[in-house]
């Protein structure tokens, strides 16, 4: 008896637990992402959670952001910055044109300033990003090599050291806090199981080669010591040099991997058991086909 | 037709002027100031059609250039301050739509002068140079400076770009010339550039105190010359023009250049230079031109 009734219960109560985790599932997507504000210096504040770090730096004309996560985090974002100042944004520097970087420009659209490299506006335009929201609207102002934004006495700049992540990477420098905002030229994405080291984006122009003479070329250039990276907290110059140090290395590693006549697939196994690059991640999709023919 | 009434009120106040000449100097200097910034309040401006949706507007001060698109206008200077209205006024006569850009060529004030007047409602954009000489308000051998005005938000080191409307408008910074942040503005799809005073009449000017270079002008349009396919040449000052006329104006820097270092390595003095300039050159005695480049030019062409 008691096992005919389990047995009724069973079925059903699969599918009711296949019910509650799709529910939970798409309200989750709907919901509002759970943000966390942190401040970085007096004035400049970084928003972590769902997509890449945002960076908030406030004058007394309005706020200039980096980056804006994807449309769906427009909301919470807004709310973060209004937890710490009621002045409107007026200015959006652009990392890359990956969607949860650049996924919210539609929204700042109307009321801000968008500003990124032109390579990041042509990708947008040409739809680069596999699966990406063919909505992302690009930025209207667009520079070749650097810009700068001055605001309440503040100044924001925003330069292309080269290719790294993409062919349109911006590394966004505010001089008076000796703070960098990196985009995905740093980026720690353990959390989401694709690893510490880059990603390098082939198909839009990235190249893992000159990833670390472009950080090099940052460091060079600009004088700072906190860095907010693309992804994972808030680091210091040291953090970026060892980051730096530890892409080197990966380069070493898997050039003399590639160089002994490994297959694709044994590159990839490499890259998971060695990196932490989950199989199928988006590492493993952009970065593995590209590094074959880069590393040879 | 308010320009012609104002020549007309002017040349009153310069009849009543010799009427009180002898007796009330200070009345002569109210009105003569009164007539002068009547005059100045309503420039005679002349709006050219130069392309489908690209004008030009001449008159007082540097020319300017309005590109209307159908989600704003993007324009090339402002002139000075005192013209703003009769600016807008032009702008409107072509078109309904606000102004959301404006590139500044450089920071002299017949160019750049209008920025405060549009910085509340346009972003303007121009190299690091002409930001930091506005700011500097640099230029003390020029009458006109106006010290409230306002520098560009937005700056750029070597190439940027607006889109707005489908229509791109490109400006560039090629060198040292006229002064040593002259931005060059480019409407790809129209092949027009936007010189500023990189070209300007028919004999150059180099603003020394500004950080231009006689030397480096006629290289810096070289390199206009080699990265923008163009046709139509609008200059800082005077008529549009064209490619040719762009080549060609290099050209007589080089020929300037040329005789007047044999003349400075002669060991001939400023004033000699001065003199050689003015009948060789047609540089008008005491002008802006004289002003501010001869000094320059006896250091740098040694």
């Amino acid at each position: 008896m008691a096992e005919i009734n389990r047995r009724l219960v069973r079925v059903p109560a699969a599918g009711l637990f296949l019910l509650i985790t799709w529910l939970a599932w798409t309200q989750n997507q709907n919901a509002p992402a759970e943000l966390n504000l942190n401040k970085v210096r007096d004035n400049l504040y970084e928003i972590e959670g769902d997509g890449g770090n945002v960076a908030v730096r406030v004058t007394t004309e309005g706020v200039i952001l980096v980056d804006d996560k994807y449309e769906r985090d427009h909301d919470p974002i807004m709310a973060a910055i209004r937890s710490v100042t009621p002045q409107p944004v007026k200015y959006v520097f652009s990392t890359h044109y990956h969607e949860d970087h650049s996924g919210g420009n539609a929204k700042f659209f109307p009321t801000s300033e968008i500003i990124s490299t032109q390579n990041a506006r042509s990708s947008i335009l040409e739809h680069k990003q596999l699966g990406a929201s063919p909505n992302i609207l690009p930025a209207r102002v667009v520079f070749t090599e650097e810009t700068s934004v001055f605001l309440g006495g503040a100044e924001v700049r925003a330069r292309y050291f080269g290719r790294g992540h993409t062919n349109g990477d911006a590394v966004i420098y505010f001089p008076d806090l000796k703070a960098v905002h990196m985009g995905d030229l740093m980026a720690d994405t353990s959390d989401l199981r694709m690893g510490t080291s880059p990603t390098v984006d082939y198909n839009g122009g990235g190249s893992l080669l000159e990833y670390p003479k472009t950080i090099d070329n940052v460091l060079a250039a600009y004088d700072f010591d906190a860095v907010i990276p693309g992804h994972g907290p808030v680091t210091n110059r040291q953090g970026l040099a060892t980051y730096r140090d530890n892409v080197v290395k990966l380069i070493v590693r898997a050039q003399a991997f590639v160089r002994q006549g490994k297959s694709q697939a044994e590159l990839a196994r490499f890259m998971q058991t060695e990196y932490k690059w989950a199989p199928n991640s988006l590492p493993q999709q952009w970065s593995v086909p590209g590094m074959m023919k880069e590393l040879k | 037709m308010t320009g012609i009434v104002m020549a007309q009120l002017h040349r009153s106040h310069i009849k009543r002027r010799r009427l009180v000449q002898a007796g009330n100097a200070g009345l002569l200097l109210f009105v003569g100031c009164l007539a002068y910034t009547q005059t100045r309040a309503t420039p005679e401006l002349k709006v050219i059609k130069l392309h489908e949706n690209l004008y030009e507007i001449e008159g007082d001060g540097g020319n300017v250039t309005v590109r209307v698109t159908d989600e704003g206008v993007i324009l090339g200077d402002v002139k000075h301050e005192r013209d703003h209205d009769a600016l807008v006024a032009a702008i409107k006569s072509v078109t309904p739509q606000p102004v959301k850009y404006i590139f500044n060529t450089h920071y002299h004030d017949d160019h750049s002068g209008g920025n405060a007047k549009f910085l509340p409602t346009a972003e303007i954009i121009s190299t690091p140079n002409t930001r930091a000489h506005l700011l500097e308000h640099i230029r003390p051998n020029i009458r006109q400076e106006i010290p409230n005005n306002q520098p560009g938000r937005v700056v750029f080191t070597d190439e940027t770009s607006v889109f707005l409307g489908g229509v791109e408008v490109r400006a560039g910074y090629f060198g040292r010339g006229h002064t040593d942040g002259d931005a060059v503005i480019y409407f790809p799809d129209l092949r027009t550039v936007q010189m500023g005073d990189m070209m300007s009449g028919t004999s150059p000017g180099v603003d020394y105190n500004g950080g231009g270079s006689l030397l480096e002008l006629p290289k810096t349009l070289d390199k206009v010359l080699a990265s923008y396919d163009f046709d139509t040449v609008i200059p800082g000052h005077g008529p549009v023009t064209n490619r040719a006329a762009l080549v060609a104006y290099r050209d007589n820097i080089l020929t300037l250049i040329t005789r007047a270092q044999a003349f400075v390595r002669q060991g001939k003095s400023q004033d000699e230079l001065a003199k050689l300039m003015e009948t060789e050159f047609n540089w008008a005695p005491n002008s802006i031109q004289q002003i501010q480049n001869v000094p320059g030019m006896m250091t740098e062409l040694k």
